[in-house]
Formats: C-alpha cells, structure tokens, sequence
C-alpha cells in the first residue's frame, strides 16, 4: 500500500487523490486473515459453514457457537471481526421483525439484504465510526426460492451460488467452482461444505478448529435455519476426512502429520 | 366545545357522512368479484345516490370500504401509500395478503379513532382469488367469501346457503347480484345501483347494474 | 351473573350501580384542560368480536384444555372458524377469549418471542411458567394505561423442570393457578363440573386422561347448551407429561347431545296438545 502514511487512511468519509477509502479496504483485510466461511446455494435450499479457529484450549468446546439466526428462514455466517457480526445480525433481526410487525409475513431475502446492505455502508460515511470488519455470509428460503448473498464492509452485496471468504476463500471458490451448483441437494452439500473447510484449513494447520455447519432446507428443516443434526455432522466430518486421506495417499509429496495440538497461542 | 387549542370532535362524529352499505366479495374458479351497492348517507338523507365503494389500492388488490366514508378513504389512501413504497423497496408486487396485513395494522392501531370495516380482496398471481376481512377493531380474517355492511345482516343465510366453491363468473355474478338486491331490498341505508369489479389473470372488468334489471334478479 | 365479555373488568352492578356507559364511551380527546371535562383522556374499550370460554383442567400426567371456534360479533355468530388455542413453541400452549383483534395482536407478540427464542439455535429456552408471567406483565401494562387488552388467557405447558403449569391471566393483569381454570362464562357453568371431578391437586393426581377429556367435552356440551355464544366445533388440547407431549386436535363436535325430551314439553304450566 503505496499510499500509507499520505494520511487519507486514516480517516473514514475521506477519499485518497485516487478514489480510494482506504478504511474500508482495511477492513477487508481484517476479513482476509479470519477463519474461512462459506455459504452454498442448493436445489433445495442453502448451506452454511464455517471453519472455527480454537484462539486458546482453554475455550470449551462445542460453546461459542459463530452461525446466527436473523429469522427463521435467515441463517448468517461470518468472516472478521465477532463483535462487527454480531452487531450486523442484530441490525438484520431487527429489519426482520420491523417487517413482519407491519405485513405479517416473513422478510423477504432480496429486501432484507439490501437494507443490510444499506447499514453496512453507511459505517463507511461518517468519521465517528468505523466500517465492519466482517464479510457475511446472508443465505435463506422465501416465498420466490432459496438465495444467498454475501455483504462486504462497503457495503456491497452480491447474490451467489456458492460464496467463500476469510483466509481460505480462495481455495474455497476454486472447490465451489467444481460443485454442480446449483443442483446440489443440501444433504450432500453439507458434506462437501466439510470437505471444503478441512481442505483449506490445512494451510492453517497449526491452529486446530472446529467445524459448524447450518442449513435451510424446504425438506430438511421445513425452511427454518438449524444447526444440522449431529450424526450429519459426524458424517460430513468423516467424509472430509476420507477425502483428505484419499488425496493425501495420491499426492505422495504431502504427507504431514494431521496431529497439530501443539502451537496454540 | 372547544376552545382555541382543543376542539372536540365527536360531536361531528356524530353527523358524518357514513357508508351504511352493502358489500361483498366473493372467490371463484378464476380470481375473485367485489361487490357493492351505491347509497351514502348522513343520517337518513342520502348524499350520494351513485357512489363508489369500490376502491383500487394497487393493480388487482381492491378493497370494498363501510362505515365512515372519510376515515375509510384516508385508510385506503394510507395502505395505497404503504403498497406502493414496499415496490419500490422490495423490488416486487405486493400480494392482497400484504395489503390486508396494512389494513389490519391501521385500523387496530387506531381503533379508538376509526369506524372503518374494510374487505381487501385481490387476485394473487400464484395463490388466485383472496379475500380478507377487516371488520371494526382491526382484526384480519381470509375467507371465501365475506359480506358486511349494515345490509349484510339480512343475507347470512341466503349466502351461507347459496354460496359455493369454485363457481363460474357468470354463477358468481348473479349470486352476487341476488345477494345484494336482496341486502338493498331490506336494508335502508343501502341503495342506488349495484357495482362490481371482476379480478382474474385476464385483467380488470368492471359491471354496473340498475334497480330495474336487479330487483327482478 | 355477567360474564359476557362486554362486561369483564367493570365494577360489579351489585356494589356500584349499573355500569356507566359514558366511560366506554367517553370522548378520546385530551380534555385535560377543560373545567367541563367529564372524564380524563379514554382508550377505547369495548371488545368488537369475540371468542367465548377456554376451559381446562389437570390430570395425573397432564392437562386438558379447550376452547371453541366462535368470533361473535354482538349476537351475530359471524365467524365459525376461529383457532383460539395456539401452540407457543414445543412447551406451551394459550387459549385466549375476549377481543379477536387483541387475540391476534398477542399471537403477534407470541410469534416474535418465539422468533427471539430461536435465536439461540441450540436449546429452546421458552417454557409456558416464562410465557405466563410474560403475558402478565403485558395484560398489567395495558390496564395500567387506561387501555387494557381485552383478553382473557389461559396458559398450559411444561416449565423448566418439565413440570406443569396452567395458569390464568385477565385483562387486569391478575394471574392465578388451580388444577382446573376457565375464563368467561366457564366460570360459571363449567367450574362446578370441572370441580365435581377435581377440586384439588391430590383428586387431579387420581383423574385419568380418559376422564379429563370426557370431563372437558361435557363441559363442552353444556356450554354449548347454555352460552348463547357458544359454538359446537371446538379445538381441544391434550398435554401429557409422560411423553412430553401436546398435541392440539382441531374441529372436535360437540357430540351426544340429547333434544328428543322437548317433545315432552308443552305449553308453559296449562295444559294443552
């Protein structure tokens, strides 16, 4: 970054000579360092997972839960900053319920993301605040379908078939890429969002995870956002495990330990 | 009664102008009718003997009003509003279930305020035919088929009876007719002419019928 | 005997006098500056439509509850189709009788609780001994500003122990419990046979589920009999502890229903064909 030091970083609602603001690009750097989040559109509804970084052993396992809930049919996963998120998602339960207190039906996907959309750039406007260090994952089923759309800190969203951010987003994309999105069922989904998680953690490796993944499905959960059920999980987890031995075993050249308790901070 | 800062109004409340009607709507095979009578009146003078009491909020959602003619046009006005600012936000046609929503939270909001008994119908391009019913109080109710009104006391049992699934628009029509000649016949606030309007995925249509041709009906 | 719901929460004509109407009716413009001013700023409040009695009653491993399809409006039978007891999660159910329009006002109010319930993904937090207390303070609140929801309520379910609850709230705010509950004219006609079978936990402790639910439908039926705004289609609600279940049966007919004896009932004390 050329530009640090001129000052015009410093501050938000303040543009570089070149038509930068470079808070929001900070932000996103915030975003690119987190643990992966990714989110998948399916034939029958939408699947989200995140890989979640263990910051210390001393945290208790399976608590902590990072996936949230805007409403029923609105499930939220998130790569950056927890604290941003969590402000995000209460902005989106409170749209959500301003909505249906006044039509009495559920919001819809396109107009709760746009005025997610709305809120999240006006952090980039004013100097008193500072913009989300997060990018979201926003997925769900209303009356016109499943959809999926992921906000960035400017503000902007855009609609997926299959979304990835945090640190291992790029190989993400190129595994999403592969799936026949988006005619995928959302069991096997699951399964593959799994895959995905373990395979790009691996660059991560020194830190140990854990995987948490949510669906919204017409068949599976009757359209309401849920965790997926244990034994699913267990499941997804040993077919990613699988997968991983299957190309570990054909690429000879990598052939590391999994076992990486060590190196915690 | 007043003074220079509160004037109190119920005494005007009194003398309003109001729609002791007839009205009705009713869910067929391809969408739904409105119906109504034509009579307003302030005490027993009728002011308008050709009234409109059918009123369009947005596209094919319309609504029949009854009870006070000023506050069911601010209402109606209200939920017009209301309609058109969710197009423009939600980027998608309102459904007459939304609209009725709007209708409920208004005059349940403001129930001390408001003598306004609405029906919302409206052709719903996937579900067809609706219609719901927003008596006084502000309670929201889907039916088949709704009649209120201060004429609508004299034919729940000609509807009730009468009244079946599915018809054809031309069997809707004169059921309709029937029901509201026979509303009109003994109810003295209702009166005039009788007007419908026809919802279906073919369009809008809109029916006018005189005395002479319905009270033979 | 008054319990038409025009008349809850009013003084008792016996201790006051006839109800004055002018209250009810009074004028909502703020006449707070006026020497002439009758009354203070009123809401409204007369109930519109109206739901008629909820009943329910205990047994040795749940509650029975039920409530019929009526929204009357005055003496017009309008609606016949009303569902006046409402899951609230896995571990309550309410009845609700009184104003429709403040019915499905609470029902909103309930679905956004739900909603917030949910929120944590896990454990579903809500139980009926927090929805009942909820609904409390809400009832409280409103009659505190002049402008009470017009409802009575009957909550049932599991607390947070999984024990039972059945609790009763009113317009008033005033909550109470008791193995069996009604609210309107229930009180009246249905109590005393609700009691003949349960007049305290330990009779509830003997009453078998069998018993309650023939016990509730025959209150049922005599309601039906005798509160003229009363229907014969009702829903009827089965809790049971053992299984952790409740289950809501809709559309239940009032059934044996005996009218063959009018035909021995002639004249009014005279003799005649």
């Amino acid at each position: 970054m050329t530009s640090i030091g001129t000052g015009y970083d410093l501050s938000n609602s303040v543009f570089s000579p070149d038509g930068r603001n470079f808070q929001v690009e900070y932000a996103s750097k915030a975003v690119e360092n987190a643990g992966t989040s990714i989110g998948i559109k399916c034939k029958d509804g939408i699947v989200l997972a995140t890989e979640k970084i263990i910051a210390s052993k001393l945290l208790a396992p399976g608590k902590n839960k990072k996936i949230q809930t805007i409403d029923r049919h609105v499930g939220v996963v998130y790569s950056g900053l927890i604290p941003d998120g969590r402000h995000f998602v209460n902005r989106g339960r409170d749209e959500a319920q301003s909505f249906k207190s006044l039509y009495k039906e559920p919001m819809g996907l396109e107009g709760l993301i746009s005025r997610l959309g709305y809120f999240v750039q006006a952090y980039t406007c004013y100097n008193s605040v500072r913009p989300f260090g997060i990018n979201a994952i926003v997925g769900g089923i209303d009356d016109s379908g499943s959809h999926l759309y992921m906000v960035e800190p400017s503000g902007v969203y855009w609609g997926y078939m299959g979304a990835a951010t945090g640190k291992g987003r790029q190989a993400a994309k190129a595994e999403l890429e592969k799936l026949d999105l988006p005619n995928i069922s959302c069991k096997d989904a699951v399964k593959e969002a799994a895959r995905i998680i373990h395979l790009v953690h691996e660059d991560n490796k020194d830190k140990d995870y854990e995987l948490e993944i949510s669906w919204i499905s017409k068949e599976e959960t009757n359209g309401i956002h849920k965790f997926v059920p244990n034994d699913l999980l267990e499941e997804a987890k040993k077919y990613a495990e699988e997968e991983a031995e299957g190309r570990n075993d054909s690429d000879s050249a990598s052939g590391s330990d999994s076992d990486s308790d060590e190196d915690m901070e | 009664m007043m003074d220079s800062i509160n004037v109190d109004i119920t005494h005007l409340k009194k003398g309003e102008v109001s729609l002791g009607t007839s009205i009705m709507a009713v869910t067929f095979k391809d969408g739904v009718i409105l119906g109504a009578d034509s009579r307003t009146t302030t005490g027993t003078y009728i002011a308008n003997r050709v009234t409109d009491k059918l009123t369009q909020i947005q596209g094919k959602i319309w609504c029949c009003r009854s009870g006070s003619a000023a506050d069911t046009q601010a209402v109606a006005d209200i939920v017009k509003y209301h309609l058109d600012l969710y197009k423009a936000t939600n980027g998608k046609e309102p459904t007459p279930h939304l609209a009725a929503s709007i209708f409920q939270e208004i005059c349940y909001n403001n129930k001390d305020n408001l003598s306004a008994g609405i029906i919302c119908a409206g052709y719903d391009e996937k579900k067809g035919g609706e219609v719901y019913n927003i008596p006084i109080g502000g309670s929201l109710h889907k039916q088949d088929y709704i009649i209120a009104g201060s004429g609508s006391v004299f034919i729940y049992g000609y509807c009730k009876k009468n009244y079946k699934k599915d018809m054809t628009k031309d069997e809707t029509v004169s059921f309709i007719k029937t029901s509201l000649s026979q509303a009109i016949r003994w109810d003295g606030s209702s009166g005039g002419v009788i007007r419908m309007i026809v919802l279906t995925k073919d369009g809008i249509e809109r029916l006018i019928f005189y005395p002479e041709e319905y009270e033979n009906a | 005997m008054n319990h038409d719901p025009f008349h809850w929460g009013r003084p008792s004509q016996g201790t006051y006098g006839d109800y004055n109407y002018n209250i009810a009716h009074a004028s909502n413009v703020d006449k707070s500056n006026k020497s002439n001013s009758e009354f203070p700023k009123m809401h409204t409040q007369q109930p519109m439509i109206t739901g008629t009695s909820v009943i329910a009653i205990k047994y040795n491993d749940g509650i029975v509850m039920a409530a019929d399809n009526m929204g009357s409006y005055g003496s017009l039978l309008k609606l016949d189709d009303l569902q006046r007891i409402i899951p609230v999660g896995s571990n309550s159910v309410v009845g609700i009788s009184g104003d429709i329009s403040d019915f499905q006002y609470l029902e909103r109010l309930l679905d956004d609780l739900e909603v917030e319930d949910s929120y944590d993904m896990e454990n579903e937090n809500l139980k009926a001994n927090h929805l009942s207390e909820y609904l409390t303070r809400v009832m409280y609140n409103r009659r505190s500003k002049m402008n009470p929801l017009w409802n009575a309520i009957i909550v049932a379910g599991f607390d947070d122990n999984d024990e039972l609850v059945l609790k009763h709230v009113d317009l008033l705010g005033v909550a109470y419990s008791s193995p069996t509950l009604a609210t309107g004219f229930g009180n009246h006609l249905a109590i005393p046979l609700l009691r003949q079978k349960v007049e305290t936990e330990d009779d509830a402790a003997k009453l078998t589920k069998e018993e309650a639910i023939k016990t509730i439908k025959d209150c049922m039926k005599v309601l039906f009999y005798r509160d003229a705004r009363s229907w014969d289609k009702y829903s009827l609600c089965v809790i049971e502890k053992s299984t952790k279940s409740i289950k809501i049966e809709k559309d239940v007919k009032v059934e044996g229903m005996k009218w063959d004896f009018a035909q021995h009932i002639t004249g009014y004390g005279i003799p005649q064909q």
